[in-house]
Parts: C-alpha cells; sequence; structure tokens
C-alpha cells in the first residue's frame, strides 16, 4: 500500500474516532451534574425530566452547532490558506465575516426580527450580507483578465474587511443602548442555540460547501506551488480558485449565521493538523475537518464550566487557546 | 409755612415706606441680576428625578437617550456616557452639569471652565433617594426631595414589609433575549437596582449569588435553576397586546422550569421599569404584583 | 515537434500603441534537442515560454505540437506532453521531496484518484536520474538551491512528457550548482531522450548544453540555428551589445564566450 493511501487510512479515521468520542462525551459533562440514566429513562415524564431537558434541549444542539461550526470553519480555514498560499490566511481574511457581521448588525439596528421574519431576521441577514461581501470580492477579483487574482483577491478581501468592520462600528454608534447590547454580545458569538431548528437551517448549506470542498484536495496542493506550475501539471487554475473561494465563503457564511464569529478556528486548527500530518491537503482537509470540530466542541465545554455557575463567551477561550499557540509557532520558527 | 403737605408724622411714614421700597427694590433687582439656574443631564433617570421635584423648569439640555418626561424630547441633546459634546455642553453656559462619576475627562474641562458638576455613581436601590435628595439641594427644590425621597422610602418599607410573611418565589428577571428565542438572554444578577426592587418585592433572584449587575443566562444555567417566576422587561420594542402570548412561546421549550409549567411568565414593559430614578417604588410594585398573585 | 508560426503577442488590453512583447516570431523545436532561447532581460522569452506551453495564447500566429495547434489541446493533455520548469519555487507550505515530485503525476491521476505503485516507481526513478533519491523523505525547504533545482526537475519529469521547458534554471544558483543542472540537463536528453528547452541569458550555459539556439531581442528572432553556427561575437553584439570573444574549448569541445568590453549602440 502506498504511503498516501496508507494516511488517508489510518490518520482520517484517527481523527474521526478521537471527534466522535468528544460528542459522545460533551454532552455528558457541564456545570450541573446530570444523570446519564435519568436522561434516557423514557418513563419520567419530560416535563419532569430536568436532566433530559438539560441533555436535549441545552447540551445536545449545543454540541451538535459546536461540532458543525468548527469543522465549517476549520476547513474553510485550510482551503483559504492553499488559496492564498499564506499560512496566515483565515476564513475571515476576505471581508465574508466583517460583511455577514453587518448583516446581522443591520437586521438587529433595524429591528427586522420584530418583521415576519421573526427569529429568522437575523441569521437570515447576517448570510445575506456574507454573499453580498462575496459577491463584491468576487467581481473586484474577476475584472483582471483570464482568472481570479489572488493578489487582487487578497486586496479587495482585506480592504472590504477593514470597510465593512468600520460600518459596523457606525451602526454601534447610531443605535440606541439596548440594541447596542445586542450588537456587542451578538459579536462574540454564542453557540447555546437551544433548538434544532437553526441546525437543520444550516446543515444543505454546510453540505454543499463540504461536498465542493471534497473535489479541491490534490488541486489545493497543486495551487499551493503557484498558478503557473499547477497550470502546467494540468490544474484548471482559474475554474479551481473561483470553486475554492465560493464554496469557502459559503461555508463561512453558514457558520455565522449559525453561531455568530467565532475566531481562531480556521487558523488553529489547520496549523495543529499540519504539523501532526504535513501538508497534503488529501490528508489536511479531511483530518481539520473532523479536528475543527472536536476543538470547538471542547472550547466550548471549557467555556460553560470554567467560571460556573456563569459561562464565557467562546470566542474567549478559542482566543486564549489561539493567542499563545500562534506565540510558540513564532517562537519555534525563529 | 401754610400748604406744606408733609407733616411731620406724614413724612416718618413716607420715609418707612420709601426704605421699604427701596430694599425690596434693591431685592429684586438683584434676584434679577443672579443667575437662573441651567441645568444640563447626561443621565435620564435623574432629568426625571429633577422633573419629579419640579426642577424641570431648570433643565436646558439633555443626553441623547433622554425620552421621559416627554418636554425633553424638544431640548438639545449633548450626548451621553461614551460621547458627551463638550463644547456644545460649555457653549450652554450652564451653572449645573449632571454627569457619571467615571466621565474624568469632562469633570477636567468642566473644573477649567469654572462649572459646576455632580457626579453621579450609579449603584442599588439606596441610591435613588440619595440621588434624590442630593439633587433637591442642588437645585433649590429641598422639600419636594425630601418629599419625593421619603415617599419612595416609606412605600419600599411598607412593600418589604408586606411581602415578608409571603412565599417567596424564585425569579428569573430577565431584562433582555432575542426575539422568538432563547438566545442571548441577559438577567440581573445578585447586584443592581433590578436585583434590589425584586427582593423587595418579596422575590428571591435565582441569580442572587453572581456578584454582577448582569448575567448571560444559557439554557442549561435556567434549567438548573428551575425559577418558579419569569419576569422578563421590555423597555424597547414593546410587543402589542395581541402578540405577548407568542413572545413568551419561546420559553416552552423548557418545559421541566416551573415558571414554564405553571404558566408564571410575565412581560413588564415601559422604560420607567428599567432606569433607576423616580418611580422604582412603582417598579417595584409591579414586580410584587405579579409575583404574589 | 514544438512549431511556433509567426507568433505574435502584446500584453495589456485596450486601446493606445504599446510595443509588441513578441512579434512575428517562428522557431521549430525538433525531437530529441537542447533548444535554447537566448536574450536580455525583456526580450520576451519567458513570454515566448508561456506561448510554447499553451499558457498563454497568441494574439497571432499558432503554437502546434506535431501538427496540433495547443488550443486544441485540454489542459491535462497538454500537461502529459509538456512539462514546465519554473525559474523558482517559492512554497507555502512544507511539502516532502518524495510530495514533491508525486505532484507531477497529477495529470495521470483522475480527479479522487490516488497515487498508485506505478506512479511511486515514476517519481522515484525520475529522483535518481536527478540525483536527488537519498533526499526523498528530507523537506523540501531543508533543500540547498542546488538541490531544490534538481527536485523541482525530477517533479517535471515525473510528468513523462516528451518536452521540458526550463525558464531560466540556473538563474539564482551558485556556480557549482549551475554546473550540476547544466549536466543533468544534458543526461536528461542523451539518457532519456527528454526534449528540452531551456530559456536562459547564460551564455556559457546556451552554449555547453544546447543543440540549437534561438535569439531574441525586443521580442524579435535574430539569428536561429545550430549553436556553432549562431553564437559569433557578432550575433553577441547584437543580442546584449557586448564585444566578446568566441571560440572552442578544446578540452570540454564546446563554445565559450568570453566578454570583453561593452559597446554602445548607436540609438
Amino acid at each position: 500500500m502506498t504511503s498516501v493511501r496508507r494516511r488517508l487510512t489510518v490518520v482520517v479515521p484517527a481523527f474521526g474516532l478521537l471527534t466522535f468520542a468528544v460528542l459522545l462525551v460533551a454532552p455528558t459533562l457541564g456545570s450541573t451534574p446530570i444523570s446519564l440514566r435519568r436522561v434516557f429513562d423514557s418513563s419520567i415524564a419530560w416535563d419532569d425530566n430536568v436532566d433530559a431537558q438539560i441533555f436535549f434541549v441545552a447540551r445536545l444542539p449545543r454540541v451538535l452547532a459546536g461540532a458543525l461550526v468548527g469543522s465549517t470553519l476549520a476547513a474553510a480555514g485550510v482551503v483559504m490558506q492553499a488559496l492564498l498560499r499564506n499560512p496566515l490566511a483565515t476564513p475571515f481574511t476576505l471581508g465574508v465575516s466583517a460583511a455577514a457581521a453587518l448583516g446581522a448588525m443591520a437586521a438587529i439596528a433595524l429591528h427586522l426580527d420584530a418583521t415576519f421574519l421573526g427569529a429568522a431576521a437575523i441569521p437570515a441577514a447576517c448570510f445575506g450580507g456574507a454573499m453580498v461581501g462575496t459577491t463584491i470580492v468576487y467581481f473586484l477579483a474577476t475584472r483582471v483578465s483570464g482568472g481570479l487574482s489572488t493578489n487582487v483577491l487578497l486586496l479587495a478581501g482585506v480592504t472590504l474587511n477593514t470597510f465593512f468592520s468600520a460600518l459596523i462600528t457606525f451602526v454601534q454608534y447610531l443605535v440606541d443602548p439596548a440594541d447596542w447590547y445586542r450588537t456587542a454580545r451578538w459579536l462574540l458569538g454564542n453557540l447555546d442555540v437551544s433548538s434544532y431548528t437553526p441546525i437543520l437551517a444550516s446543515v444543505p448549506l454546510i453540505g454543499i460547501a463540504l461536498l465542493l470542498f471534497a473535489l479541491l484536495p490534490r488541486t489545493l496542493n497543486l495551487l499551493t506551488l503557484g498558478d503557473d506550475v499547477a497550470s502546467g501539471r494540468g490544474v484548471d487554475v482559474a475554474t479551481a480558485q473561483r470553486i475554492a473561494f465560493l464554496s469557502a465563503s459559503l461555508a463561512t457564511g453558514a457558520a455565522i449565521s449559525l453561531a455568530g464569529p467565532i475566531g481562531f478556528i480556521g487558523i488553529v486548527v489547520p496549523h495543529l493538523v499540519r504539523l501532526l500530518v504535513g501538508s497534503d491537503h488529501r490528508i489536511v482537509l479531511p483530518a481539520a475537518t473532523l479536528f475543527g470540530a472536536a476543538f470547538l466542541v471542547s472550547c466550548d465545554l471549557i467555556a460553560r464550566t470554567i467560571m460556573s455557575p456563569i459561562e464565557l463567551p467562546v470566542g474567549i477561550v478559542t482566543a486564549m487557546i489561539g493567542g499563545p499557540f500562534f506565540l510558540w509557532l513564532l517562537v519555534r520558527k525563529a | 409755612m401754610n400748604g406744606c403737605p408733609l407733616s411731620a408724622i406724614g413724612l416718618r411714614r413716607c420715609l418707612t415706606v420709601a426704605v421699604f421700597v427701596a430694599i425690596y427694590g434693591l431685592w429684586t433687582g438683584h434676584s434679577i441680576q443672579a443667575q437662573k439656574p441651567r441645568v444640563i443631564t447626561l443621565i435620564p433617570a435623574l432629568t426625571e428625578m429633577l422633573f419629579a421635584i419640579g426642577a424641570g423648569d431648570q433643565v436646558i439640555a439633555v443626553s441623547s437617550y433622554d425620552e421621559d418626561p416627554p418636554q425633553v424630547r424638544a431640548l438639545p441633546k449633548v450626548g451621553a456616557l461614551i460621547d458627551p459634546d463638550v463644547e456644545r455642553i460649555i457653549a450652554l453656559r450652564p451653572t449645573l452639569v449632571l454627569l457619571y462619576g467615571s466621565q474624568t475627562d469632562l469633570m477636567t474641562q468642566l473644573s477649567r471652565a469654572s462649572i459646576p458638576y455632580y457626579a453621579y455613581r450609579h449603584g442599588g436601590l439606596g441610591t435613588v433617594s440619595v440621588t434624590i435628595r442630593e439633587l433637591g439641594v442642588r437645585t433649590g427644590h429641598s422639600r419636594e426631595a425630601e418629599s419625593l425621597a421619603s415617599d419612595i422610602d416609606r412605600r419600599l418599607a411598607a412593600l418589604r414589609q408586606r411581602t415578608a410573611a409571603l412565599k417567596k418565589p424564585r425569579t428569573l428577571l430577565v431584562f433582555g433575549r432575542e426575539r422568538g428565542s432563547l438566545r442571548n438572554i441577559y438577567a440581573s444578577g445578585g447586584r443592581g437596582f433590578l436585583h434590589d426592587m425584586l427582593e423587595a418585592a418579596g422575590g428571591v433572584n435565582v441569580f442572587a449569588a453572581v456578584q454582577a449587575e448582569s448575567v448571560q443566562a444559557s439554557t442549561e444555567m435556567i434549567l438548573a435553576q428551575k425559577p418558579d417566576v419569569i419576569i422578563e422587561l421590555r423597555s424597547t420594542e414593546i410587543p402589542a397586546e395581541n402578540q405577548r402570548a407568542a413572545e413568551l412561546s419561546s420559553w416552552k421549550v423548557l418545559g421541566s422550569v416551573p415558571a414554564v409549567r405553571s404558566n408564571r411568565i410575565h412581560l413588564l414593559s415601559g422604560r420607567w421599569l428599567v432606569v433607576p430614578g423616580p418611580r422604582v417604588a412603582d417598579g417595584a410594585e409591579a414586580f410584587a404584583r405579579v409575583l404574589h398573585r | 515537434m514544438l512549431r511556433a508560426d509567426n507568433v505574435s503577442f502584446t500584453y495589456g488590453q485596450g486601446p493606445g500603441i504599446r510595443p509588441a512583447t513578441l512579434s512575428g516570431i517562428s522557431l521549430e523545436i525538433r525531437r530529441g534537442q537542447v533548444v535554447g532561447i537566448l536574450g536580455p532581460n525583456g526580450s520576451g522569452k519567458t513570454t515566448l515560454l508561456r506561448m510554447l506551453c499553451g499558457m498563454r495564447r497568441p494574439d497571432h500566429g499558432s503554437v502546434t505540437l506535431e501538427g496540433t495547434s495547443l488550443d486544441r489541446l485540454s489542459r491535462r493533455a497538454l500537461a502529459r506532453r509538456i512539462a514546465v520548469v519554473p525559474q523558482e519555487t517559492q512554497l507555502a507550505f512544507e511539502y516532502t521531496v518524495l510530495e514533491m515530485v508525486l505532484m507531477g503525476r497529477h495529470p495521470h491521476l483522475g480527479l479522487f484518484q490516488l497515487e498508485g505503485p506505478n506512479d511511486f516507481d515514476v517519481a522515484r526513478d525520475a529522483l535518481a536520474a536527478t540525483g536527488t533519491a537519498q533526499l526523498e523523505h528530507r523537506r523540501f525547504s531543508t533543500l540547498s538551491g542546488g538541490e531544490k533545482q534538481r527536485v523541482v526537475i525530477a517533479a517535471a519529469l515525473a510528468q513523462a512528457a516528451d518536452i521540458m521547458l526550463l525558464d531560466e534554471p540556473t538563474a539564482s544558483l551558485d556556480l557549482g550548482y549551475q554546473l550540476e543542472v547544466a549536466a543533468l540537463v544534458t543526461s536528461l536528453n542523451q539518457e532519456r531522450s527528454v526534449t528540452i528547452v531551456i530559456s536562459t541569458h547564460d551564455l556559457n550555459l546556451a552554449a555547453s548544453t544546447c543543440h540549437e539556439l534561438v535569439m531574441l531581442r525586443q521580442g524579435r528572432v535574430i539569428a536561429a540555428g545550430p549553436t556553432t553556427e549562431v553564437l559569433t561575437p557578432a550575433n553577441v553584439r547584437e543580442l546584449y551589445d557586448v564585444d566578446a570573444d568566441v571560440h572552442v574549448h578544446e578540452p570540454s569541445g564546446h563554445l565559450v564566450v568570453v566578454p570583453v568590453t561593452r559597446v554602445t549602440r548607436p540609438r
């Protein structure tokens, strides 16, 4: 068996096992002790079964949301880094997250949730914002003749990021205090969905994105060598870049709509995985997707137990892990 | 001399009158020349207090977030906690500025311009009557202030006494959440005037042990705390009567929570509920009404 | 085998007169030859190389591979016939030498197909041919300049193409590595019958390795033909504005060019 095949059949299932274990254990742990026996005891009436409600209403949706968001952002991070040939790229580099956040801010400021949209207003506006941002960056980058210029992509994305971030601050400045608090809370990210509906709503979008990702791995390897080299080896560089950019943006937009912008996953997980398995994207991409789920669910577990009885925003935990990790990476390389 | 109108007695009377007239004239003249009080307030709660003690006519400008009483909406706005419009404030030549204790830059600027200020420090329920009394002194309405403050104190004391013997329900006091879902719920912690109001009304705050004014309450936390009553406070986006049931149906998913099972979820709306101002006793009494049905 | 017929190309779009990057280029690369494209910077060498491997389409004229126009071949089909070695390889990520060379097998693999034993054999064979077999598990970034270039050539070799195009293969290398690469080019051509096109401004590299030369100046061919006929002091002066001495180096048997002085070209 060749080494690639061997690694694929050993490494990826190993990550899968780890993730499965984490997802299995996480809902059983929390700031409130619960009895698994009671949780699955169907003789107890639902309204009497606090343990079951904690498990099925509070924790399980939260773990599932964490798994979805974590895997999606990690995978999108891998794709972005390959596309931009830069290990410091994140799913948020090209402005998708700022555009998504602006959509959410607009929904809050305009009280769109008071319309018929109801609770779906903010996620819908958020996703809409992400798609608008993606479209703008895409058209700016494809105005260069022929393919997608990654240089223009980066410039356009970073510029749009800055511009949208400024608009977000502007919106926050204009709204009244109650809404200001809502915008500030939303920006911290929140996995406590307490319902399966938002999860089910984002599954189709994330599913499409992950399917598109699955087409890319070996192509991503070649793209990282350079457009000319990749083209010389038979890669349709323009199409590959388009698929990579659009699918990564779709994935990021869906993830942010579900739980708000949670940072650091899209950069820590790809790096950690590469440290463990090398840079072949055929292994990095599936491994990072799996590990991303385990990583975010674990961070959320820490966030909801470490300062019991209150909870930390999960974005703080990912930052506290991500920051020192990068310092360590830098020191190691130096 | 024949025909002189002033007799000796008349002269003395005239002189007395003249002296009185002179004194009176000097006195009113002095008052007219003296500065009429001009008060700028950056704190909505304090604005309400001023109007409640009869000093409303002294207010010349308010913060960007002031809305009560309605007459302030026509007044100039000079910013708020984060963005006070220093130039405008000074240009309006106030005789007193009511600002937040943390606005140290503004205080420095006002001192330089020799404008007196009153630094408000946000605190628990007790701060309300203290502040009312202090404002009374500063605006020359001590009598009204004393009357209002002691009325508030009296009512709160009476409330505490009334509810002392009653069963004290464990209460979740929510002041923010996303519409139509249970995300981003913010509830009162064990500090602050909302917590004090709840306790005065004979309720036990489920988050009394948390040493903070606000707590982000996750669904697990709420399920674990098992509140008997949930009070939701809304000061903006107040739903219409026929929408209230729909609004509150978001809580149904937490079926094991006693408040949900016994349908003791109450939506109280109005800005006056969330402002530590002259209507706190009204607020506490409103809490008591829903807690002790 | 690989022909360019009256190829012209200009960079940039839209109105305005600008100098053509390439005009009226015709050349032929015959099977089994090593052809050098010589010229100063800006003469259009890299652009011509891009035309020859199908990366860019000429504005006028055509490039054909054994009679078939390049733009009628799919990218993958082209990659199986023509391999390109770029001037420099900057990697953002760490790959091992073997991974780098295996990437050359891409045009032979289906979308989800993994490399099979045959691909590994081809890759290892390519490493052996370039004298880098012992570096198989090393990380690419830890290699010396010469080793890196040889690995990149091995990757191109793994493509199993008939023609290899090398863009300035020795430009950034030390003298020792330059000679290594030159020797490698010659051995690939002689022992494995690889047809090679090198674009370079190094006259002596061209002299020692190329059977034929194409001299480019300002987008035009000023001379083309067998090295011994084309590499003359007159042509060198025409190409580089340099007076040089060109003679046969007895021990090695090929021409050497010794630059003497600069001449100024009357404008």
